[in-house]
């Protein structure tokens, strides 16, 4: 071993291969052979009875997929997958960016408030569920009673959970109210490393707030602002608990996404093949959106 | 002109204080009704118009929960143990995988370093489909243990990347040094390089143990047995009736199944802050 030079290309590249193998043999185990797994199992009839009876799936014609189509869940449930994923991304990245601009500028006690305000982050999804759920609540909640005060008594029901129209915009509010933190967090940490200089220069040049904001800040943080978005479009689009915690997917499915769907389909129906079918084509569109994204991304930078 | 400039920049600065305190109400206002929700009597909590701070403050609910709805700390038990060994077990994968990274910029490396970013994007769901049938396979399913290895798979490759950063930024000189001073490969990685990457360890720790103590689909779905059961999971099935909820006794359970993980990110958020920029900023 002391023969060998540190850098031997070989016993460099055997060393780094053992390293990796843990980390390898894991992820192979629980992650890439499961969804190549359940991707098979989407075009087969795979239920409860083939695990009781450890019977393999058998290859059913698409029959999942057919399925699927012929319903208007599947549909209804991509809208709302949609939906879901760019209200929130859009309002997240706006309140966000405003936060951290206004941590950014000299303003007293910011380092403080940028530690108390990442404490939704650290809280539990299911017990964000449950918070929301309190101030919801159609009897007794609080955003009832402010609705009412706000209407002067004329809306005295409000009930944001329990209305189709609204129920997913609810789930929404929880949903930003856990991530605004963290993408604040982000966003500040790109905001400390515009140069100082080039903004002030701007502003002697006569540059105004706005002006300095798109031309000097933005083009700087937009690697950062890049990460933090795609960040958030993945965590949406495969949001579950809140979903599950909140409203069960209901009322009248109107907050049914493709998660929901296909865990209702998968573990409550125990039809895990067409549970499976959902999935893969969930997969695929996250892929085509995140992949357009980046597309989209790298044309617009410099 | 002037004049006009400043007036300008009056109303801009007004904004930007209804702006902050808009938002911050927004973050923080619902963790003070958490809290005076679950001081309150069950018959206060009940009120319609709400009080805005409990007229009357008891600890009914937390001995309630310590005293008869104490199935709660069994399932807050298993949830400390499963988020001890999978955050144990997550610096270990990322000790290995991040130094492998950061050193050794070799094709391999770059196709893993592919495969962990790529991982890191599936639903859970999809994968809990195909392990529900393998690990009942292998006899692993409604085991803490069996849990605890899928919780890894899914946490350890951002902790991966967030250790290869933190890697990265020891100058490779310190190793070199030690190698003409004889010291093999696992000497140089374990007593020399390691020991200066400490803030990362934490920040790995840490944000594996957050993740794993929100996990509830894993748990939803690998755990049948009520003793076996995580947090999440338990308190959504136990405490969540269609019809009655005991909103103080829920509210207080909230406050419980919190505290752990706000103390330790306020006790080590020097480190988190700096890894979780550097973890995602380089992912």
């Amino acid at each position: 071993m002391k023969t060998k030079t540190l850098s031997s290309k070989k016993s460099d590249t055997l060393f780094s291969l053992f390293l990796d193998l843990p980390a390898f043999l894991l992820l192979a185990g629980f992650i890439v052979v499961p969804i190549i797994d359940s991707v098979v199992k989407s075009f087969q009839t795979f239920g409860i009875k083939n695990i009781i009876t450890k019977k393999p799936g058998v290859w059913n014609n698409f029959a999942n997929y057919l399925y699927l189509f012929k319903t208007d869940d599947f549909f209804g449930a991509t809208v709302h997958t949609f939906s879901f994923v760019l209200g929130v991304v859009v309002v997240q990245f706006i309140l966000a960016i405003l936060l951290a601009l206004i941590l950014n500028s000299n303003i007293k006690g910011a380092r403080f408030m940028r530690s108390i305000m990442m404490t939704p982050w650290v809280v539990p999804t299911v017990i964000s569920a449950l918070i929301w759920m309190w101030l919801f609540q159609p009897q007794y909640g609080l955003l009832k009673y402010l609705v009412s005060v706000v209407s002067f008594g004329r809306i005295s029901d409000f009930a944001i959970l329990n209305n189709p129209s609204t129920a997913l915009t609810g789930v929404g509010i929880a949903a930003l109210w856990k991530q605004i933190p963290l993408m604040t967090l982000l966003l500040l940490a790109g905001l400390q490393n515009v140069p100082q200089d080039i903004s002030e220069a701007a502003m002697i040049d006569g540059a105004g707030k706005f002006r300095r904001f798109f031309s000097i800040i933005l083009p700087y943080l937009s690697p950062v602002i890049k990460v933090s978005v795609s960040m958030s479009i993945i965590e949406n689009f495969k949001q579950f608990p809140l979903f599950w915690t909140m409203t069960g997917g209901g009322p009248n499915n109107a907050t049914t996404t493709l998660a929901v769907l296909s865990y209702r389909e998968a573990f409550v129906g125990m039809n895990l093949g067409s549970g499976a079918a959902v999935t893969t084509l969930w997969m695929l569109m996250m892929i085509v959106v995140i992949f357009g994204y980046n597309k989209l991304f790298r044309v617009q930078e410099m | 002109m002037k004049n006009t400039m400043k007036s300008d920049s009056k109303i801009f600065s007004f904004f930007k204080y209804v702006a902050l305190v808009g938002i911050l109400l927004f973050l923080l206002f619902p963790l003070y009704w958490v809290l005076i929700t679950a001081f309150k009597t069950n018959m206060e909590a009940y009120r319609y118009p709400p009080t805005f701070y409990p007229r009357v403050p008891v600890l009914d609910s937390f001995i309630s929960l310590f005293r008869e709805n104490n199935q709660f700390f069994v399932y807050y038990k298993n949830n400390i143990i499963v988020s001890s060994v999978v955050a144990l077990l997550c610096c270990v994968i990322a000790i290995f995988s991040g130094y492998s990274l950061a050193r050794f910029k070799n094709q391999w490396n770059k196709w893993f370093f592919a495969l962990l970013l790529a991982s890191q994007m599936f639903p859970v769901i999809s994968r809990m489909i195909s392990l529900y049938s393998i690990m009942g396979k292998l006899g692993i399913i409604n085991t803490l243990g069996g849990l605890s290895l899928a919780l890894l798979a899914a946490q350890a490759p951002f902790c991966i990347i967030l250790m290869s950063s933190f890697f990265a930024g020891i100058p490779k000189e310190i190793e070199e040094a030690a190698y003409v001073d004889g010291a093999g490969r696992w000497r140089i990685l374990f007593s020399i390089v390691t020991p200066l990457v400490k803030s990362g360890l934490v920040a790995v720790g840490i944000y594996a143990f957050l993740m794993t103590w929100d996990d509830y689909l894993h748990a939803a779905t690998l755990i049948q047995a009520d003793g076996k059961r995580t947090l999440s999971v338990g308190i959504a099935l136990r405490y969540l009736g269609e019809l009655s909820y005991d909103w103080s006794l829920v509210n207080t359970i909230s406050i419980v199944g919190t505290i752990p993980v706000v103390m330790l990110f306020f006790f080590f958020q020097k480190y988190m802050i700096k890894g979780l920029v550097a973890g995602a900023v380089k992912g």
